[in-house]
Formats: structure tokens, sequence, C-alpha cells
């Protein structure tokens, strides 16, 4: 089973992510509220793959996506953006996350582009 | 119960009113500071969450005022607009309907819209800093302002093991309070412990209800469980969920996870056949395995069934004949279901090989003990060839009892407290044979002494209750237990402890005289049976 870590500064977001995933079969490794708690969850619980939301509370999403590609290169991470922030799409894309998904989101388009992220 | 709509409903407007009560701090910050980066970058991120979350779940005039004011607030962010006072004002109302537009989800009123607000929010989103905009003065829609705090909390479990234990104390001492109430003839103190008795069992109740989490919660850790035990067993298996939003008490779903751990293992390793044999059977190379849970009034049905190879009558009746738990005869008369029930049995198993995952010797009748200590019932149904189901009856909430534990030949018993009324401990010599039963006189008063080994161990026909000399060492611990008035002495090996304990009815009886009231399950795992008092008295006034 491949295990997912979400990263959404709101709890209503991480659950609804949170229900999809598991209902389709993967384990959440950890969901962080914030930027901090993102690097660290990832180091600690290296999940097969980041769902990355791009405004966070402390760093913005691109901040953390950054960071975590510097220490963990081959990470997957998918970005979950809304209508709006193409820009910080594209900036996130070119710097080696996989995907996005934007809210709001169904759950099929969010188990799709999951399911892709991690046969890549 | 609730769904998950209902479970997202609440975690929305939960963190909503957060993000309006936050918002509300912060705009007033912003007053202070216009041009304050991360306070801006604070509300940006409030708004962008509440439209975002609002969008989702269906919330359209909440997500569309949250995305103007995001919008604004953008545009002062990127110094595009200045953070004047008639722009504060206007941002404030906004706000403002935001917080009444959330409160007014749970209500059943509906939230007029100011248009004249609306239009407002427009001009400023729309007009960039254009200095001649007029803005319309806004009849304010909230003139009370109410402070409200969030309707959810999260709350760790051992709080409300606590709640559950104290609410279990609680009961123990109103019963008392009730059966004192009756003795002392009181009317007065009659009404009020009636009284007490509603209010704690509702008490008890709402408690129970506090405590309900989603099956989910367990459900949702099988597919690994079940990736990991089929790639060991090199073989193919689907697992399909559903019902994973029922409701059922968090301690029994904590007590059926073993249970349920040990039949997916089982369905896996013994049930589903490897790819080749499947092949030859004709069936899908990958198996099936489903797991379900739904609600049937009081109770939560949970069915795991496979498709594999199901069970083998025969082989389940030869190795009941081998064990002698039935005649060879009336074996072949009984119908499949009774045959499974030996599968129930401690120690039985069919299995030859001993696996990483399945190992020989834990049976069946660890599963089936987890579930008669919840009050629960099992039952398999299975046709050879085409797969087993378990389908298991579980309480979708428990109810809890003081109780007095002891040992009788290393085994638990549990009598509840409110049948107990002393201990003693009394020398063999002061034991006297009279008749078919052993008597003691305990405080002045004559009452009869039960040796609870022959009792509960003893076949009938050989039960010599009468018998001092079958009874262990010198000094007898006797608990004196009283129902209906009358005493009854009850020799047991040790005594333990007190405790709350969830007792939950047996099934089906235990044998032709009922002396057990259910069963329960100790903290360390043990299964302990509950004496039923008024029964072996009972059985004892019948004896005479």
């Amino acid at each position: 089973m491949k295990r997912i870590l979400i990263v959404d500064d709101s709890f209503y977001m991480r659950t609804m992510l949170k229900n999809m995933l598991t209902d389709a079969g993967y384990e959440i490794v950890g969901e962080a509220p914030n930027g901090q708690t993102a690097l660290e969850l990832a180091k600690e619980t290296n999940p097969d793959l980041i769902t990355l939301d791009v405004i966070l509370p402390d760093n913005t999403g691109l901040d953390v996506l950054k960071g975590i590609k510097a220490e963990q290169p081959d990470m997957k991470i998918v970005i979950v953006s809304a209508v709006g922030q193409e820009v910080i799409v594209n900036e996130a894309l070119e710097n080696g996350a996989l995907s996005y998904i934007v809210k709001p989101f169904s759950e099929e388009k969010v188990l799709e582009v999951v399911k892709k992220a991690l046969e890549e | 119960m609730k769904s998950r709509e209902q479970e997202y409903k609440e975690i929305f407007i939960a963190e909503a009113l957060e993000y309006f009560d936050a918002l509300n701090r912060l705009i007033s910050e912003l007053e202070k500071k216009p041009q304050d980066d991360q306070v801006l970058a604070e509300i940006f991120r409030m708004l962008h969450n509440l439209k975002a979350n609002a969008k989702a779940i269906g919330y359209l005039q909440i997500s569309d005022v949250s995305h103007k004011l995001e919008t604004a607030f953008g545009l002062i962010r990127n110094k595009e607009l200045s953070f004047s006072d008639e722009v504060v004002g206007v941002l404030f109302d906004g706000i403002d309907l935001l917080g009444e537009l959330i409160k007014s989800i749970d209500s059943e009123q509906q939230v007029e819209i100011d248009p004249v607000l609306i239009r407002n929010l427009d001009i400023i989103v729309d007009s960039l800093s254009d200095s001649t905009v007029e803005l319309a003065k806004v009849q304010k829609f909230s003139t009370s302002r109410n402070l409200t705090l969030s309707d959810l909390i999260y709350i760790q479990v051992k709080k409300l093991d606590h709640l559950m234990n104290l609410v279990g104390e609680l009961i123990i001492d109103r019963d008392r309070i009730l059966s004192l109430s009756r003795e002392l003839d009181n009317d007065e103190l009659k009404m009020v412990s009636s009284h007490l008795y509603r209010i704690t069992e509702d008490l008890q109740y709402s408690v129970m209800d506090a405590r309900l989490v989603s099956i989910g919660t367990l459900f949702n850790k099988f597919p690994r469980v079940v990736r990991d035990i089929s790639s060991a067993e090199k073989k193919e298996v689907n697992l399909e969920l559903s019902g994973q939003d029922i409701q059922i008490d968090r301690n029994i779903l904590q007590i059926m996870t073993d249970s349920l751990l040990h039949l997916v293992r089982n369905a896996i390793t013994h049930g589903i056949e490897k790819p080749e044999l499947r092949a030859k059977a004709g069936k899908p190379k990958a198996g099936s395995l489903q797991l379900s849970a739904r609600s049937d009034r009081e109770s939560v049905i949970i069915t795991l069934t496979d498709d594999g190879k199901g069970i083998d009558v025969a082989k389940v009746k030869k190795a009941a004949v081998e064990r002698h738990l039935v005649a060879a005869d009336v074996a072949d008369s009984l119908p499949d279901s009774e045959v499974y029930s030996f599968l129930f049995e401690p120690g039985f198993s069919l299995a030859k090989e001993v696996t990483e995952f399945s190992g020989r010797g834990v049976g069946l009748d660890v599963v089936k003990n987890a579930i008669d200590s919840i009050g629960g019932r099992i039952r398999i149904e299975s046709e050879k060839g085409k797969g087993t189901s378990f389908i298991l009856q579980l309480p979708t909430s428990i109810a809890v009892k003081g109780a007095l534990l002891f040992e009788i030949d290393s085994i638990f018993y549990a009598i509840p407290l409110i049948h107990t009324d002393s201990v003693v401990a009394l020398d063999k010599d002061e034991l006297h044979e009279v008749g078919e039963v052993l008597v003691a006189d305990i405080k002045g008063e004559t009452v009869t002494v039960v040796y609870l080994d022959e009792l509960l161990n003893m076949e009938e026909s050989q039960m010599r209750l009468g018998d001092k000399t079958r009874l262990k060492g010198q000094v007898q611990n006797i608990i004196i237990v009283s129902y209906n008035n009358r005493k009854l002495g009850l020799i047991v090996d040790k005594l333990y402890r007190q405790q709350d304990i969830v007792v939950k009815p047996l099934s089906k009886p235990l044998d032709s005289i009922d002396l057990y009231g259910g069963v329960t399950l100790l903290g360390t795992g043990k299964v302990c049976l509950v004496l039923d008092v008024p029964a072996i008295t009972k059985y004892f006034v019948n004896k005479r």
C-alpha cells in the first residue's frame, strides 16, 4: 500500500483528502498543517507521495517543495491549489512537482492524479 | 448516527468559525498597521481556505463572498488598493456577512444578503484604487454582535474512558441508593432515587454516544494488511470495503481489532487459493475479500466474505469426532451451521501448515471469546468451493457495571457488586455439612455456602456440594452475595479486586443450569464470566 503525506492548513481539506485517499486504499502517514511540520514529516515518514497545498501559514508551498526536494530529490509531490494560482503552480511544476489538483476537487480527479503520479 | 456528510459539515463550520474569529482579529490589527505583510498574508490565506472549503462542500454564498474579500485583500497586498477608512468599513461588513452566513448553516434562517454590500464589494474589487468611487451606506444587517466559539472539540479517548468509568461508579452508587430507598421505605428518598436513576441513565447514554466512531477508522487499515499478507502468501487478493460510515463504540472497535485481523489473515491464508489453483477451478486469478458493515437496530453487523475454497464440512465433522466433541453418528446428522460452531472450540484448527501470518494453535475460539466479551455473536456461512462468510453481530455501545473479580482454578470470574454483601474468610471447621449443602454461621445468620469450583466445573450428577473433603486448604474465602433478601456464601480460590466491568449478555445459555449473567473482557484481555447471582440463588432455593 502506498503511503501518502497530506500537507494542508485547513483541517476540512485534510479530512476530505484523507477520507478520499484512505477509502481508495492508500495509507495516510501524516498530516501537516504548516510548512515546518511538512518538512519534518516528509523526512520522518519518507512517504511515497506528498500532496502539498500552495498556501501555508508559515511558508509558501513553493518553499516547502524546494525544501523537501533539496533533501529528498526523488520525492513525488502533487500540488493542491485553487483557481487563480496558475503562476505558483507553474513554478512548482518547474521545481519538480509532478502534477497538480485544483480546489474544489472531485474524488475522481484526486485519485486519478495521485495514481498517475505514483506510477511515474 | 453521524454520516460523513454530517461530519464534513461540522468540521467545515467549526473551522470556518475559527477563521471568522481570526479574520476579525487580523483586520483590527491591519487597521493599526495597514501594510503589515504578515497580517495580510494570514487574512489572504484564511479567506482562501474558506473559499475553497465552501466551494467543496457547496456553500456557494460563502465561497462567493470569501472570493470577493480575498480579491480585495489581494489588491491591498499588491498595493493596488489602499486600506482607507471607506474600504475598511466595507471589508468589515463583508467579514461580518461571512460570519452570519457561517452561523446560518445550522439554523433554518436564511441570511438576507444586502445587495448594497455586495455592490460595494464589487466596486472595490473591480475599480482598483479609484478614489472617486462612491461607496453606498450599508444597512447593518447585524446590529447585535454575538461572540461565538467553535461547536466542535477534540477529545482524547482516555478522557472519555475516564468519564465512562465515573458513570460506572455513579451507577453503582445509584443502585445502592435505590436499594437503600426500598429497604428504608422512605417515599421522599424513593422519589429522589428514581429521579437519580433516570438522570444517570441519560448520562450513561450521552457518554456512550460521545464514544461512537466511524467503523472506517478500523476498516481503512485493512488495505495495507491485506496487501502485506497476500504478497507474503503469494496470492492475489482484491479487498472491497463498504459501510465505513457506520458508527460504533470506540472500545468495541478496539476489542474487535485483533479478531478482525485474525479473520482476515485466516481468509487469505486458508480461504483464498493460490492463483494457479483458482485458475484450475475456473475462478478469477485474484481472490476477492469483502469487508462490510451495516447497522441493524442496536447492532452493527460486520461481514467478511471471501470467494475461496470454503469450509469442508466433512473434515470439520471428522476432526470434531476425533476430539470427542461429538459422537460420530450424531455428527452425521448435524446441520452445517452446527458443524461450523465446532470451529470455535478451543484449539480447534484444520490448518496443517504454520505460516508467518496464521500460526497454528490460535484458533477461532479467541475470536469467539472476544465477541462474547462484548455481547456479540458470530456465525459462519460457507459453501465448499465457493467461499466463506463470517458474520459478526456487535452491540453499538457498551454498558458499565461494578464487579468483584475472583479466581477459581486459575480462571477469572466476576460478581456484580450490586449483589455482593461482604467477603469473609472462614476456617474449614466453621463450615457444617447439612444435607446436600454446607452452612455456616455468619454474623449470627445461618447461610448456605457453596463451593463454586464444584458448582461450576462438575457434572450435576457428580456434584457433592455438601462434601467438605472436596475443599482445598484450611481457610476458605467466601463472598457473601444476596438476592431478594436471601444470602448465599460462595467459596472462591482467590479474591482479586473490585473493578468496573463492561457486561454483555451471553449469546446463548452456556449449559443447562444458566449460572452466568454475561461475560466481560478484562483490561488484560482475559475473558471473564460474570456470575448471575439471581440465577444461582434461585437454583439453591429450588434445591431446597
